[in-house]
């Protein structure tokens, strides 16, 4: 009996209460601070939105909480990145259990990837590449022009799911663009002294920066994706760098620095490390682009480039 | 007014009548023309700057030839949902996971594993989507054990989602909602072993057991997680509830979580398992007389976590469990034991930690009689798919006629395919 009056009551409080995200507004749920960002260039203040990943820690291996599962379960449309980078994506929503937010066809869940040309789509799989990702390398949000289109992404799901709204959608999106437009002027004046400049990346998380800002990729820390470097792996670096005279190594901020900074003494380079999410640079995402090429230029003018 | 000025009024008036019916649909068309033109336009401009687009890539890509560099290379192929080909893209995600155990000891028992290196378990799991509204998941474990070589159903078990008031639902056989390591597979946890309390009470590796069960997390003001599970599983399962059993074994857990700051998070969670003991009595089972429900174990658990810069991370586990229970299969009718597990990931290589065990088990009676441990462990993370462990346990056992043991265990773990683990 006080089994069956303790069940009732909780059938009760499930059926009337819910999670506290601000009432009367778009519930968003993202899997990163920038996708977070970005919805809210888009929706403005018509959107509540929480996103997943802490900024501050790699996005491959993030392991879903309790908390996520509850933001994620009471939300109105789910934001991800598509492809295979965030592997912990499935066993979330599996633990979620709600049919519409599960890819691909889920009607509220919006993937970002739509529309992207991917850069290095394996044409083989095998793990002897290290933890390749087989859809082709998903950090595509570094390329600001590549926002353009998620915001669109963006802007188009929303609509679809809130067609009352889709003017002001709409024209939060012409806005967004007009203004990376803008700042795409003020980048590419910033970069291009350097533009051909050799850099060393610790994972490959940049192809999509350095193929827009006219930078090259000498190589990578990690001898394979995921891979952690070896003493030989270290020294073979070193001896690229000194050939291609390359001088600054980026890497983030949950790699550790050890590496780079025994490549930095033996090469005379510069380490700096760049923000890959908006929630590193407390600002929006033309603040992720200000931020990190601020930090490059730096880099490279302590590395004494100039042109 | 003479009749040709009146006539002259009329007719202009017609005209003008004439000419505003004329303008109005040629109005509608003329902005229906411009809307298309507009519509052009902005195609045009779409066209106009994709094509900039790649005009800019291909002048950069020249530019990096020039200089020399790793240059990434691109394709047509837009990004989206990932194509599949033909009927394999029905085929169940498959992976296997292989974990070869070596266990050295003083203890001088014949018992299989002593003293020798064995493929403890492969683990050959499955898993693909049934229909819109659910999913299966399969591990079949081998092994390769002299005396109890098998083949057995690790888990399978099939999972509903969206049932009314936001349930889920899984039948089948799975590991139960006890704590956190009774969760884990064998390779997934950060030991070489479960902690005693575990393997005391619920068998060497854990309970894993047919049944059902219903998961959901509770909507609150607080914002508070707060997750349920309730599980009715198979009686006769783990030396808690031993026996022949028609009756189930009824288990909840309730689960809640902290974050402290943005760095740092605690879980806490509670478990209660009700079920049968069987004891046989003249040598008769079902026995008579036996208490309904008779063993209950409750058990808590925490777990704080704090990520640190560069990719470190701590992590203090903790769970204790008591039981309370009729003594007449196991002597000991309030058996208790917890275990508390440091983990420290202090390089993307090493990780390193401690677990200490206590457990007054459920064969041994007398004041104080308890079975302590301390295992110090070292692993190595090759990469993410395969890793190493070495180990050093040191046993105090509670039966006074048992020796102090020392323990070394080496493991390695590897894995192919597909594998993700279900949110703990």
């Amino acid at each position: 009996m006080k089994t069956g009056k303790f069940l009732m009551a909780l059938m009760g409080l499930l059926a009337v209460t819910s999670p506290v995200w601000a009432a009367g507004k778009i519930k968003v749920a993202t899997t990163t601070s920038t996708f977070a960002s970005l919805v809210k260039e888009i929706a403005k203040d018509k959107a509540d939105v929480y996103f997943i990943a802490s900024p501050n820690r790699d996005i491959h291996f993030i392991s879903p909480t309790p908390k996520d599962v509850m933001k994620v379960k009471a939300c109105d449309v789910f934001v991800h990145a598509g492809l295979d980078l965030e592997a912990w994506r499935v066993p979330l929503l599996d633990a979620v259990g709600r049919l519409d937010l599960m890819g691909p066809v889920g009607e509220r869940q919006l993937d970002m990837s739509k529309g992207i040309s991917l850069l290095e789509v394996p044409t083989s799989l095998s793990r002897a590449q290290g933890d390749i990702h087989a859809f082709g390398n998903p950090h595509y949000w570094l390329d600001p022009v590549n926002g353009k289109i998620i915001a669109e992404n963006i802007a188009e799901g929303l609509s679809r799911i809130y067609p009352q709204d889709a003017d002001f959608f709409q024209k939060n999106l012409q806005d967004f663009e007009r203004r990376m437009d803008e700042k795409m002027k003020d980048w590419e004046n910033w970069v291009s002294p350097y533009k051909g400049a050799g850099v060393v990346t610790y994972h490959n998380s940049w192809p999509y920066f350095t193929e827009r800002f006219g930078l090259v990729t000498l190589t990578h820390v990690e001898p394979k994706p995921g891979i952690p470097p070896t003493p030989k792996h270290l020294q073979e670096i070193v001896q690229i760098m000194n050939e291609k005279k390359g001088k600054v190594i980026i890497k983030e901020v949950f790699h550790e620095g050890r590496a780079p900074q025994k490549i930095a003494k033996e090469t005379g380079a510069t380490v700096v490390t760049l923000a890959t999410e908006t929630g590193e640079v407390k600002g929006d995402y033309a603040a992720l682009f200000d931020e990190n090429i601020h930090r490059l230029v730096e880099a490279f003018q302590k590395g004494g480039l100039t042109r | 007014m003479s009749f040709r000025k009146i006539t002259f009024f009329f007719f202009f008036l017609l005209c003008f009548v004439k000419c505003s019916e004329a303008s109005e649909p040629g109005l509608e068309s003329l902005q229906r023309e411009i809307h298309s033109l507009t519509k052009t336009m902005a195609q045009l401009q779409s066209t106009v700057r994709s094509q900039t687009e790649v005009i800019q890539k291909q002048s950069i890509r020249i530019n990096a030839l020039e200089q020399g560099g790793v240059q990434p290379k691109e394709t047509a192929q837009p990004a989206g949902a990932p194509k599949m080909t033909g009927l394999s893209g029905f085929n169940p995600e498959i992976g296997v996971t292989g974990t070869v155990q070596t266990k050295l000891t003083q203890n001088s028992s014949d018992t299989e594993g002593n003293d020798t290196i064995a493929l403890k378990e492969l683990e050959l799991n499955f898993a693909q989507v049934v229909d819109p509204y659910s999913r299966l998941d399969a591990i079949i474990s081998f092994n390769d054990a002299i005396e109890n070589q098998n083949v057995s159903i690790e888990e399978a078990y099939y999972t509903r989602w969206g049932l009314p008031f936001g349930f889920t639902g899984q039948i089948g056989k799975f590991r139960s909602k006890i704590g956190k390591e009774n969760l884990m597979h064998l390779h997934q946890l950060d030991t070489t072993d479960y902690p005693l309390v575990i393997k005391d009470f619920f068998g060497e590796e854990g309970l894993a057991s047919s049944g059902a069960r219903l998961q959901n997390t509770i909507p609150n003001p607080w914002d508070i997680p707060f997750e349920i599970t309730g599980e009715v599983l198979r009686g006769n399962n783990g030396p808690s509830f031993s026996g022949i059993s028609r009756r189930p074994i009824f288990n909840t857990h309730v689960k809640t979580y902290f974050d402290l700051g943005k760095d740092a998070n605690v879980e806490l969670g509670w478990t209660t398992l009700f079920g049968d003991e069987n004891p046989p009595i003249n040598g008769v089972t079902p026995a008579q007389g036996q208490d309904r429900y008779g063993v209950k174990v409750f058990g808590g658990d925490m777990t704080f976590n704090w990520f640190l810069p560069e990719g470190r991370k701590l992590k203090w586990q903790n769970e204790i469990y008591f039981q309370n229970r009729t003594h007449l299969v196991h002597v000991n009718s309030d058996p208790w034991g917890f275990y508390s597990l440091l983990d420290f990931k202090f390089s993307p290589k090493y990780s390193a930690g401690i677990r200490f065990d206590c457990v007054e088990p459920l064969d041994v009676v007398g004041q104080h009689t308890r079975t302590t441990g301390i295992s110090p462990y070292l692993t190595f993370w090759q990469s993410e798919f395969a890793d190493f462990k070495l180990q050093y346990s040191h046993l105090e056992p509670a039966n006074a006629s048992q020796k102090t043991d020392n323990l070394i265990m080496l493991q390695a773990d590897f894995l192919i395919g597909a594998h993700k683990h279900p949110v703990q």
